[in-house]
């Protein structure tokens, strides 16, 4: 028991002592209070207080095997301490671990928290500990360590923090903006009582800048988006060195992809976002080592631009294509620059017929979720597109989270306890600097859910439940996540050093969590099996052949062409197709023609103009093209 | 362990030609007998091989030979199939496969261990070898922009080396 073994250590300071400690004689209806049980041991305590004490023995523990080896000077003989009165003994202690009380008067006056009770406390034991005080022969410790002692002051000031930044947030939904920014200034000065190095603090610091933000920038969103895919990529990548959630997503996504594609020779892979290509050097090598020896693999990567001209999505096929060609793998790479998903279309994949199309979206298809004003919402036309492709499995991760609530508040609370979750597993992590980095790449998520709004809000995360409902409706089927998988996830997580995370199943879908709150869930898909042409009953379908002409020197918007088209039943209509804007086709943009012209296949489509008009197909339309026939759906 | 092998070839060595003459008495120097001297480092755990390695020059040249380290990665496991070799070849060899990655991983599920993970162990120590040459591979071919693992060359296996919080 702790009160043994301190009276052990400490035997020796109590020796002599005792005539510059001059102890009240305790009042004859105080004695008779006395614990006769410790009494016996030669302790004197309070019945009453010793729930008190023993609390109090507990922090002082905690707080001597959290300090930096200083205590060694309580050991000395030179303190002077009655140990015997055990209560004061332990209050004394413990005020030179923990920072005083600095405005006792403000936590009086507050009724959410019991910070009242904590003054009692004080208060009461306050008579005994100036005597103590007048002997201490030491310094007083500095107080400006940065220990990390949660002492019952800070804990209070962590639960009043997170109350408070509630009510901000209601306020915030209110439209109450004037108190808001009351409530900001509070916690702001709240923030430098609590330890903002780690735990609550850290995070409320966090939700402190976006409300902020929130409040005074407005919900444009500010700079935050406009952060250089440099810089994202580069957080990106500590965010996956520091923290085992990528490094899930990807080998879970891979070995599905890999169970997906045995037996089969030709095997493209689209990635809804390529970033440094991490995940795709362990499937190449799993794939190299496959018993029928590897396929030809193709890998079709969607990045953002690079702004000052260089091609980094065409660097990093180049490393891949190194290491595919090392490990023996025959590979191509092709790079697809889009800064919006939505913006990809599916011919810019150029997907051969024959080979089997694996999709991976590694938290992509949330920043689809943002509804515009148009008929169709983004989601909806990636993922009947992604169909249309008829991949043979579609690997989604996403974070489990619900932050797509319209209310404010409800989403503000949700990520508050996600994003503390997500925080407290990454105090595990050691290595610099990519935890400060992963946690600046967090800051940025929290920044985009908490105070941006519209099309600028593009964390917009959804449960693996609607996720499920949202793909089983656009004709996808859950293919199940073997146990190979979860046995690979279960010893990846073995392999980080933090006993928190855990790897649970939820109908065939992995979840990554941290004592058992998951926080991102990976689910594989597959298509269900249909003609392209059935998908939209409403629409006529029309197809027909044409030649393939490459010019590579009219740019595409100066082609003025008319499309010759035959329907199936042979009856021939032809519509006019001008520039963009113009009622017509879709025409591809300009700047994916430069990129797209760099293989000899074509997207374009030869014209002819035919004597014959008909009533001009109205928009908007896909067109598909291969192999010489074309699908207008 | 070492010493005990040495002086075991000593005493067999002795052995052998108790039945000659005893006064010439040829004394047997492993490192006469190389073929013996790697079916025992074939045999040793990575430590020893450490050990042995800074034994002579002989010692650390078979030391370094990568199919002693073959043979401690795949020691708990089944034999692999043979393109197995040419990419972790290709990867950079079974020495730094062995103790990148499957020394630290093997340390680590140890605790954890269950019997059918062994041959588990060692793909995943290749996957996770594989993600640090691509890593690798960034520092010295890009202009130098793209580079974020340059400033720590394997970066990607570091979580392997920080102590286990037990």
């Amino acid at each position: 028991m702790v009160l043994y073994d301190d009276s052990a250590t400490l035997a020796g300071s109590c020796s002599g002592s005792s005539s510059s400690f001059s102890s009240k004689p305790p009042p004859m209806q105080q004695q008779q209070d006395i614990d006769d049980l410790l009494a016996g041991a030669g302790y004197k305590v309070r019945s009453s207080e010793l729930r008190k004490v023993a609390h109090r023995l507990e922090r002082l523990e905690t707080a001597m095997v959290n300090s930096p080896a200083d205590f060694s000077q309580l050991a000395s003989d030179t303190i002077h301490y009655n140990p015997s009165d055990l209560a004061s003994w332990v209050d004394s202690l413990l005020s030179e671990f923990a920072e005083p009380p600095t405005c006792p008067s403000e936590f009086i006056m507050d009724p959410v928290t019991n910070q009242t009770v904590a003054n009692d406390v004080w208060t009461t034991t306050n008579p005994n500990m100036p005597q103590v005080h007048h002997n201490i022969s030491y310094e007083q410790q500095s107080l400006n360590n940065q220990l990390t002692v949660v002492t019952a002051m800070e804990e209070d000031s962590g639960i009043r923090l997170v109350h408070m930044l509630m009510t901000c947030a209601e306020c915030v939904q209110r439209g109450d903006f004037s108190l808001a920014t009351s409530f900001l200034k509070d916690m702001q000065g709240l923030l430098t009582r609590v330890n903002t190095v780690c735990g609550i603090g850290k995070v409320a610091g966090h939700f402190i800048d976006a409300l902020s933000r929130r409040i005074f920038q407005g919900i444009g969103g500010g700079s935050i988006n406009g952060g250089s895919a440099f810089e994202n990529e580069i957080l990106y990548h500590h965010f996956y060195e520091a923290c085992p959630y990528l490094k899930f997503a990807h080998f879970t996504a891979n070995q599905a992809i890999l169970e997906a594609f045995d037996g089969h020779d030709c095997v493209h892979v689209v990635d809804f976002n390529l970033m440094h290509g991490l995940q795709w050097p362990a499937l190449i090598q799993a794939l190299a080592l496959r018993p029928g020896g590897p396929p030809l693999l193709r890998l079709t990567g969607i990045g953002p631009p690079s702004p000052d001209g260089r091609d980094s999505l065409r660097e990093i096929g180049l490393r891949l294509a190194e290491l595919a060609r090392s490990v023996n793998v025959r590979f191509a790479f092709r790079g697809v620059a889009a800064s919006r998903l939505e913006d990809v279309k599916p011919w810019m994949l150029q997907v051969n017929p024959k080979e089997s199309v694996a999709v991976n979206s590694i938290m992509q298809l949330h920043r689809l979720l943002g509804s515009d004003s148009n008929l169709n919402s983004p989601i909806e036309t990636v993922l009947s597109w992604i169909r249309s492709l008829n991949p043979k499995i579609m690997t989604v991760v996403e974070q489990e989270a619900n932050h797509n609530q319209p209310g404010f508040l409800d989403r503000f609370t949700e990520a508050l306890h996600y994003y503390s979750t997500m925080f407290d597993s990454l105090e595990a992590c050691t290595v610099e600097p990519d935890k400060t980095l992963a946690e600046i790449y967090i800051q940025r998520e929290i920044t985009n859910v908490v105070s941006c709004e519209g099309s600028a809000r593009v964390e917009r995360h959804e449960p693996l439940g609607k996720w499920r409902t949202r793909l089983s409706g656009a004709g996808f089927r859950p293919s199940h996540l073997g146990s190979n998988a979860y046995k690979q996830a279960s010893m990846l997580l073995t392999l980080f050093s933090a006993e928190g995370y855990s790897v649970e199943e939820n109908e065939g879908c992995l979840t990554l969590g941290w004592h058992s709150r998951p926080l991102i869930a990976a689910s594989a898909w597959q298509a269900v099996s249909h003609a392209p042409a059935a998908l939209d009953t409403h629409r006529p379908v029309v197809s027909g052949a044409c030649d393939r002409n490459f010019s590579s020197t009219h740019p595409p918007t100066a082609l003025a062409s008319l499309l010759f088209l035959k329907r199936n039943d042979e009856e021939e209509i032809c519509f006019e197709s001008g520039e963009k804007g113009t009622p017509g086709l879709d025409w591809p943009y300009p700047n994916k023609e430069r990129e797209m012209g760099k293989n000899a296949a074509s997207q374009h489509v030869h014209v002819s103009i035919s004597p014959h008009l008909s009533t001009p197909l109205a928009l908007p339309y896909n067109i598909f093209i291969r192999d010489g026939h074309f699908i207008l759906t | 362990m070492v010493q005990n092998h040495h002086r075991g070839c000593h005493r067999q060595g002795n052995h052998e030609t108790v039945g000659e003459s005893k006064e010439k008495r040829p004394k047997f120097f492993i490192n006469d007998h190389v073929d013996i001297l790697i079916e025992i480092l074939k045999r040793l755990d990575c430590r020893s091989l450490c050990v042995a390695a800074s034994v002579c020059r002989l010692w650390c040249t078979i030391a370094r030979n990568d199919s002693l380290w073959e043979n401690l990665c795949f020691r708990h496991a089944s034999p692999p199939p043979t393109s197995v070799r040419s990419v972790v070849l290709a990867l950079g060899g079974y020495k730094r496969l062995y103790m990148g990655c499957v020394r630290p991983v093997r340390r680590r599920l140890g605790r954890a261990r269950r019997a059918s993970w062994a041959g588990d162990e060692v793909q995943l120590s290749l996957s996770l070898f594989c993600v640090d040459y691509y890593e690798r591979l960034g520092g010295s071919n890009s202009n130098g922009r793209l580079v974020v693992g340059e400033s720590s060359p394997s970066s990607s296996l570091m979580f392997l080396c920080k102590p286990v919080n037990v």
